[in-house]
């Protein structure tokens, strides 16, 4: 600092002196390390945009001013400056920057440097996160990290993304990963009326991002990690002047695919020849063209603005931030706005014995949700219609009415644009995360911390359902219906641990850390229903429920000189969830790593790290799981299932299913891993090699009828293994003065499979019949696999309408045919992501691949056949789905035709996600830094499925909300 | 040391709090719904409650009401009620009913080509095993009670608990015999086991039933008609017959207080549709009901029971408000079979005209009802000969006709240049005059020449009434089973009370109809079925029992028989027709050996168009391949 200070009055001094002066500085950059040239060692002098860099033998040369700064960089290693001074040699020795090395990762309670890391961890800064108009957390790591496969659940404004790391590892358990926001593990469950638990976080208050994707990085974790752990760090205060950020950005986001449906002419057509149609039928069409899907969807605006100021105040190094975010859907009738506030303060106490983290943050959303129902209105709505009718007694809007009613008719479909138009449907979500964490280096012995972490995490939604008197119904006394709803989830958690640290000699340095943590989840849920007050059955409902996870901790790290780490850790884990007898489950961990870098046999020149790392952990898994499972409990009817003895409805109450003896989903993961970074670190990266056994899976199954009191239940049933290869590269080719090149590369190959399951589960639910299931869990196959019948096609390759392949050769086409075809799951996940920066401006592009992958197009299955059109109660008609006109199936009443191997199409493809380029302007004005950048996302999609977007999570494509494409123009500026 | 004090209250103050928090892992169910077994056995009162589920397991699907909370898993839940899945399993097989829906499992009923992991055989599997597990919970629980209320609550648990044996003997044959709470996996019982169990179970209880009870609730009259059944059936369960016994418990239970429904509640000409309207629970058909199971449109909904029954045999061109619903789900209807097995269902105009005594004149209709309009397609209005009518005395002539909706006038000799209308609708003519409007219907058409007047009296066709079928739009024959108007529509379970009004649920989805399981109409059939089998009793009690019911049906004696007519044939038949939708037909064919066989066919039997026999395994259902894996103590049954 002090140096600086001098330079810089010396600059002052000096400037006006040398200012005519031009002259010439040449000299040799060496590395300190090894005492070689540097080639490519950025030379610039200060505050211009001139520069050099040094040739191949580590020589540069360049023209300059006395009292002007040479400043001499290289990624990796320090920035040295110099004054010019007429010197006419100046040679520089850089050397690594240690700060990198020491780059200090997270871990579970505590952190390591990254060099010491045992475990498979990503760590994503900032400057890597993906660009654009990012509403939510999740999408700031997409594409970027081998292994993690972040999909929107829907097109909607802040709706949730689903983060599945490394597969999906359970049946029935939630998948997601683990989320800790500074030490508070969250809520994934959410609210009702939450679009996205991460909500509570804006984007531009996150510091990094670290995801611990094996067992020896998470079980530290416990149960609550067995999908992984993705730690987020947000932004903190400094002890530095105070500054400012201030971000804003504007985006229209456009629909751009419609579902091919019937348009009004060829639906006209159709109808007008239909077998089964008469003049009643073909009095019912009308005259219009209407595109249902072009009235239910817009271009949709948005924006997001945030603003944050952090340094010193009063002493006490603070962050504070205000968000505002404000998106429409493309979807009419979707709005999503939330407004977050953060405060940080991390002031430290007794000489630094002391250190504290007070962090709040709160967010407000309030959501208006566009009635969904038109999504697939739009689809089977007759387009010969027009959206209004004068004489309709829905308030103008075209319904179809059955004569005898007065009403519209029992099953048919709804105008979709009084959907959206006649419910309203909005929630307001109130989140508060407040937490402390102490860290208090003992006086009395300084080698051990205590650590103290407190916080809650409270949840609050309020949500109203009303839907207009004047929505076409069946009912014929509909008068429009209200219902309300309430839900608080609230989670506290007490950490306390003590951390050990020592080294000897600096050879031996050990790590040990062990503690104890309290977590509570309490529930509480209020619903009311206007319509069941008024026919007097219950309107009011209650629900509550509250768990407890208790665990103990510990961790033992030892490193000898920098080249052997051992990591172990031993974690104990008890619910409330299950029995006194199997509550507490013991997972343990250990792993190793060998910095083959720090030998001195290796050659460190162009080898800067290699480490070779092993890891096993096991960690148990209850996510998901319901509460009170062992305790036998009756549940009490509402008052719409009561039961009359004479002239009295009496409550009912059931026994509930009950498994006393539900033990922890055990998953074991054995890990192999290598890290690398050569060539000056211009190519780094790492390669692991994974395979996790999940032991004694927790699925909702079946049970013997007659000795339980429900036919299934929440049991542990088998086993699954997922076995992947995952692989990253990053590579610098570019790096000059102007130019600026970097790519990187990840690959995951992934492969699950169930390997115990003493009975199939029929699951994947769909909309062509009643209870059709079109996935199934069976042993030896990929959890979800499509279980369908064998399409047989004519020579054409035309599908032949209720021919399937008599599989097990007994003349009768039923259950027994059918075979496993295909899973949802993407055999290899790709992202290749690309940054390009020439002088002041800088250009992103983030892609995707999935490859290998299959969805069910239920969309097209459920809906694209002839008699589809005309219904027996010949007073509505429904469209069908184009390809009706390919395949020209009759008649989809046999269940078979929706279970057909016909509607599993490949749905691999190519993304690309993101587009960014950006300018910025240094010192735009005295010591504010501007940043204009102009995006798109969601730009392009490659592939042969044929529905709206390959990209469906779990496989089934029923009236997706189409995600938008968007356009984003935005400014940031420091200051 | 003040700094040593600070930190062993610090790790004091931590170690209590960690401690006191271990305590925390005991949880108990905080929410309002949920109650311990203390609270529901608390008392006789609270019991009832539990006993209430007994019977609403069989009748509802969930706690939540219509859907929501249900009772079984892995099944859409208004797919697993119980009287659903007994139409399923014993009506859509058979003769009786065929359904045009496509989900899963469904279709393959009706062509009898089920697999072992059908949802429908399978739920019914569960339903029947976990009304075993819930009775037994409840047995062993309310003993400990020490009210005589309570020890009533036990018989009767006990009789739904024989019943669901009895389901289960009839469906699957062979399943595991649980009579107490336990964990371990039962063995599987022979079917013989079963039926020793459920005997055993209902003499037992027989005296500890109540005399009478409230409705809904059974009495012994139950157990004494339960075991009816049962004998009657035991030749094809256990391979002896005990119709002797049969006779006895049923003539037990013909001499209970039980009555058959004779009033007339709605005034239509019979006593036997009142049994199936919305005010069935009192009008009168309580007063036969043995064994019911309630529903409720606003109280005890569900998507199963009778709102399944009146929506989901509605379709085509039938007015759902004539059925107290607001729509239907157009599934159901019924073949040629079971249509013909109603005698005289239809007006037998010649003989009726012949009646007439007249002779045909040159006095005519001439209307819609001959192409009254362009039959050439000529551009001329031109019409076919005029109907002519029958000159009964001088200037009067009548008719019997069957009319469409349309029009129609008087013309003389089949030309316009004599002929009458109505130019008022008051039955007054005038020559030249405007077109007299019909509606549809059979109709005995008068004109009296002297004074021109008309009169137009519809026609009720005399016989057998409880053939409730809808035929507008319908077609007998059934080519293609998904076409809705393929096949006669049902209308026997309606929405309406015998006012003619709608249920209690205003928008007319759930349906008030209580379905009679066991009613005194059946146990005559037993009865006589038993006598005809060897079991004894008296012929004549069995025709004067027969004729009863078919007084009831054809509202007076035109339909009765003698005792020469009463063959097993004519009992299987009369079963049919009285209790056809019932859930009672395949049990009967299986009975009677006409199920698999090709002693008789129906349309798409096997999966045919006329019919085929089937091997002779489907005369059970197979036990669900899920419940054999997860309990290896059980066999499939042979065949699956």
């Amino acid at each position: 600092m002090k140096t600086v200070l001098n330079a810089l009055l010396f600059c002052l001094v000096m400037l006006p002196a040398t200012l005519m002066a031009q002259s010439t500085a040449k000299g040799i950059v060496t590395d300190k390390a090894n005492a070689m040239p540097m080639p490519g060692v950025n030379v610039i002098i200060k505050g211009t945009s001139r520069g050099t860099s040094t040739d191949f033998d580590g020589k540069y040369s360049i023209e300059l001013s006395e009292g002007e700064v040479l400043v001499f960089s290289y990624v990796g290693y320090t920035t040295q400056e110099i004054v010019f001074t007429g010197q006419t040699s100046i040679d520089v020795v850089i050397e690594e920057d240690a700060s990198i090395l020491d780059e200090v990762v997270l871990i579970g309670y505590g952190s390591t440097k990254k060099e010491d890391l045992t475990g498979a961890v990503d760590l994503l800064k900032a400057e890597d996160f993906n660009q654009g108009p990012l509403v939510s957390a999740q999408q700031l790591i997409s594409g970027k990290i081998a292994g993690v496969s972040v999909t929107s659940a829907s097109g909607a404004p802040g709706d949730g993304q689903n983060i599945i790391i490394r597969g999906n590892g359970s049946l029935t358990l939630s998948s997601n990963p683990l989320i800790v926001l500074d030490g508070i593990p969250l809520d994934n469950g959410g609210v009702g009326g939450s679009r996205n638990p991460l909500n509570v976080i804006n984007p531009n208050d996150i510091e990094s991002m670290t995801v611990l994707k094996d067992a020896s990085a998470t079980a530290i974790y416990g149960s609550r990690a067995a999908n992984g752990v993705i730690i987020i760090t947000s932004k903190k205060g400094k002890d530095t002047d105070f500054r400012f950020n201030l971000t804003s950005s504007t985006t229209v986001h456009t629909a751009i695919d419609r579902v091919n449906v019937l348009n009004a002419n060829q639906f006209r057509d159709i109808v007008t020849n239909h077998p089964n149609a008469d003049a009643t039928t073909i009095g019912l069409l009308g005259n219009s063209n209407t595109n249902w899907q072009d009235e239910i969807y817009q271009s949709a605006f948005g924006q997001d603005h945030s603003f944050s100021a952090l340094g010193n105040a009063f002493g006490v190094p603070m962050r504070a931030s205000l968000s505002h975010s404000d998106h429409d859907g493309t979807l009419i009738g979707d709005n999503f706005q939330r407004t977050t506030a953060s405060i940080n303060l991390s002031p430290k106490l007794f000489d630094d014995h002391l250190k504290l983290d007070i962090s709040a943050r709160g967010n407000y959303t309030e959501n208006t949700f566009a009635n969904r129902d038109a999504i697939g209105n739009a689809n089977t709505f007759d387009p010969t219609q027009s959206i209004f009718d004068a004489s309709s007694p829905y308030g103008g809007y075209f319904s179809w009415i059955d004569t005898a009613t007065g009403a519209q008719p029992n099953l048919a479909n709804t105008n979709p644009v009084a959907l959206i138009n006649l419910k309203d449907d909005t929630s307001e979500i109130r989140r508060y995360i407040v937490n402390l964490k102490a860290d208090y280096k003992l006086h009395f012995f300084p080698d051990i911390t205590a650590t103290v972490s407190t916080g809650i995490d409270e949840s609050n939604s309020n949500g109203r359902t009303i839907v207009s008197e004047f929505m076409p119904t069946s009912d014929p006394i509909w008068n429009g219906s209200r219902s309300t709803y309430s839900n608080t989830s609230t989670n506290k958690l007490f950490d306390a641990y003590l951390t050990y640290k020592k080294s000897l000699n600096d050879i031996h340095n050990i790590t040990a850390v062990a503690g104890y943590s309290y977590q509570s989840f309490e529930f509480d849920g209020y619903n009311y229903d206007s319509e069941a007050e008024e026919i007097g059955t219950d309107f009011e409902l209650i629900d509550k429920s509250k768990s407890v996870l208790l665990s103990y901790f510990g961790r033992l790290n030892y490193d000898y000189d920098g080249k052997y780490l051992l990591t172990a850790t031993l974690r104990a884990d008890a619910s409330s969830k299950l029995n006194p007898d199997d509550r507490w489950g013991y997972f343990p961990s250990l792993a190793l790593a060998w910095n083959i870098s720090n030998e001195d046999f290796l050659d460190s020149k162009n080898i800067n790290d290699l480490k070779l790392r092993v890891g096993y952990g096991q960690i148990g898994n209850i996510n998901g799981l319901g509460d009170y499972r062992f305790l036998t409990r009756y549940n009490g009817s509402l008052s719409s299932a009561n039961y009359q003895f004479g002239n009295s409805f009496y409550q009912t109450y059931r026994p509930e299913p009950l498994n006393t003896d539900l033990r922890w989903e055990v998953g074991s993961t054995l890990n192999v891993g290598i890290d690398y970074s050569l060539f000056n670190r211009r190519v780094s990266g790492s390669l692991n090699l994974y395979q996790k056994q999940t032991k004694d899976l927790i699925a909702f199954a079946s049970v013997d009828p007659f000795t339980n009191f429900g036919s299934e239940i929440d049991k542990n049933i088998g086993d699954m293994e997922n076995r992947g290869v995952e692989f990253e590269l990053n590579v610098i080719p570019v790096r000059t003065d102007d130019w600026e090149w970097s790519i990187s590369y990840n690959l995951a190959i992934n492969d699950n499979e169930i390997t115990n399951l003493p009975f199939d589960q029929a699951t994947g639910g769909i909309s062509g019949g009643n209870g059709n299931n079109v996935q199934i869990q069976t042993e030896g196959e990929a959890p979800y696999s499509f279980y369908v019948f064998q399409q047989v096609y004519d020579t054409a390759g035309k599908p032949i309408e209720g021919a399937f392949v008599d599989r097990n050769g007994d003349n009768v086409i039923n259950d027994e045919d059918k075979y496993i075809y295909k899973d949802p799951y993407a055999d290899v996940i790709m992202g290749l992501n690309t940054n390009l920066s020439y002088k002041k401006w800088d250009l992103a592009i983030v892609t995707r691949a999935n490859i290998g992958n299959y969805a069910y197009n239920d969309v097209s299955a459920g809906n694209s056949y002839l008699n589809g059109i005309v219904q027996s109660t010949n007073n509505y008609l429904t469209n069908i789905h184009s390809s009706y006109l390919e395949n020209g199936f009759v008649s989809q009443s046999n269940e078979n035709t929706f279970l057909s191997s016909h509607y599993i199409e490949e749905a691999s493809f190519f993304k690309i996600d993101n587009i960014t380029l950006g300018y910025t302007l240094d010192n735009a004005i005295k010591d504010v830094s501007l940043r204009f950048y102009g995006s798109v996302q969601n730009v392009a999609t490659i592939t042969d499925y044929k529905g709206l977007d390959p990209e469906i999570t779990g496989g089934i494509d029923s009236n997706f909300y189409p995600r938008p494409r968007s356009f984003v123009f935005g400014v940031n500026v420091d200051f | 040391m003040k700094n040593r004090m600070k930190q062993l209250i610090f790790i004091a103050a931590i170690s209590f709090f960690m401690t006191s928090c271990h305590d925390d892992l005991d949880q108990n169910p905080i929410d309002p719904d949920s109650f311990t077994e203390q609270d529901v056995f608390a008392n006789a009162a609270e019991a009832k409650s539990a006993l209430a589920k007994l019977y609403a397991s069989l009748a509802l699907t969930g706690q939540q009401g219509p859907a929501g909370n249900a009772d079984i898993a892995g099944i859409d839940e208004g797919f697993s009620q119980y009287t659903r899945m007994l139409f399923n399993l014993n009506e859509l097989t058979t003769d009786h009913a065929v359904v045009g829906w496509g989900d899963a499992g469904l279709p393959d009923l009706h062509g009898l080509y089920w697999s072992a992991s059908n949802d429908f055989t399978g739920a019914m599997y569960l339903r029947l095993a976990q009304e075993v597990s819930f009775t037994n919970a409840f047995i062993q629980n309310a003993t400990a009670l020490p009210d005589e209320e309570a020890q009533t609550f036990i018989a009767e648990a006990r009789f739904l608990r024989a019943f669901a044996y009895y389901n289960l003997i009839d469906f699957y044959a062979n399943v595991p015999l649980v009579t107490e709470i336990t964990t371990d996996l039962p063995s599987q019982s022979s079917r013989t086991e079963l039926f020793d169990f459920v005997e055993s179970e209902l003499l037992d209880i027989q005296d500890l039933l109540l005399d009478s009870n409230e409705y809904g609730r059974v009495d012994k009259v139950a157990a004494w008609a339960l075991l009816s059944k049962l004998y009657l059936n035991a030749e094809v369960w256990t391979g002896t017959p005990r119709y002797t016994d049969c006779v006895t418990y049923s003539e037990n239970v013909l001499n209970s207080s039980y009555v058959i429904n004779t009033t007339d509640a709605n005034g239509n000409g019979s006593a036997y549709d009142e049994l199936f309207l919305a005010d069935n629970d009192t009008n009168g058909a309580q007063n036969e009901f043995i064994f019911t199971l309630n529903f409720d449109g606003i109280y005890s909904q569900t998507y199963g029971g009778s709102t399944f029954i009146v929506h989901g045999a509605t379709g085509g061109s039938m007015d759902p408000t004539s059925l107290g619903i607001n729509g239907g789900w157009g599934g159901y209807r019924t073949t040629k079979a079971l249509v013909e097995k109603f005698e005289t269902s239809e007006i037998d105009l010649p003989a009726l005209n012949s009646s007439l005594g007249g002779t045909l004149s040159d006095w005519g209709l001439v209307g819609d009802l001959n192409n009254w309009g362009d039959p050439n397609e000529d551009g001329n209005p031109d019409e076919d000969a005029d109907i002519e009518m029958y000159e009964i005395s001088t200037n009067q002539y009548a008719l019997y006709i069957e009319l469409a909706d349309g029009f129609f006038k008087f013309r003389f000799n089949e030309d316009w240049g004599v002929n009458y209308g109505d130019n008022e609708a008051d039955g007054i003519l005038e020559a030249g005059g405007a077109n007299i409007e019909v509606t549809a219907g059979t109709y005995l058409v008068t004109f009296d020449l002297d004074n021109l007047t008309y009169e137009l009296t519809e026609v009720i066709a005399e016989g057998d009434k409880r053939a409730m079928f809808y035929t507008d739009g319908q077609t007998l024959e059934i080519e293609s089973i998904p076409q809705f108007t393929q096949g006669y529509a049902v209308t026997k379970f309606k929405n309406i009370d015998s006012n003619g009004n709608q249920g209690s649920d205003g928008s007319g989805d759930f349906v008030d109809t209580d379905l009679p399981i066991i009613r005194l109409a059946e146990i005559y059939l037993n009865y006589a079925e038993a006598n005809l089998r060897g079991g004894g009793g008296s012929i004549a009690t069995a025709v004067d029992k027969i004729n009863e019911l078919r007084m009831r049906a054809y509202g007076g004696p035109s339909g009765n028989i003698s005792s020469g007519d009463l063959t097993l044939d004519f009992v299987l038949d009369e079963r049919s027709r009285e209790l056809y939708w019932e859930g009672q037909r395949r049990t009967d064919l299986i009975r009677y050996n006409y199920f698999t066989t090709n002693g008789y066919l129906w349309p798409f039997k096997g999966n045919q168009l006329n019919g085929t026999s089937v091997n002779s395994f489907r005369n059970i259902f197979p036990i669900p391949t899920n419940t054999i894996a997860t309990n290896p103590n059980l066999i499939q049954n042979e065949g699956y």
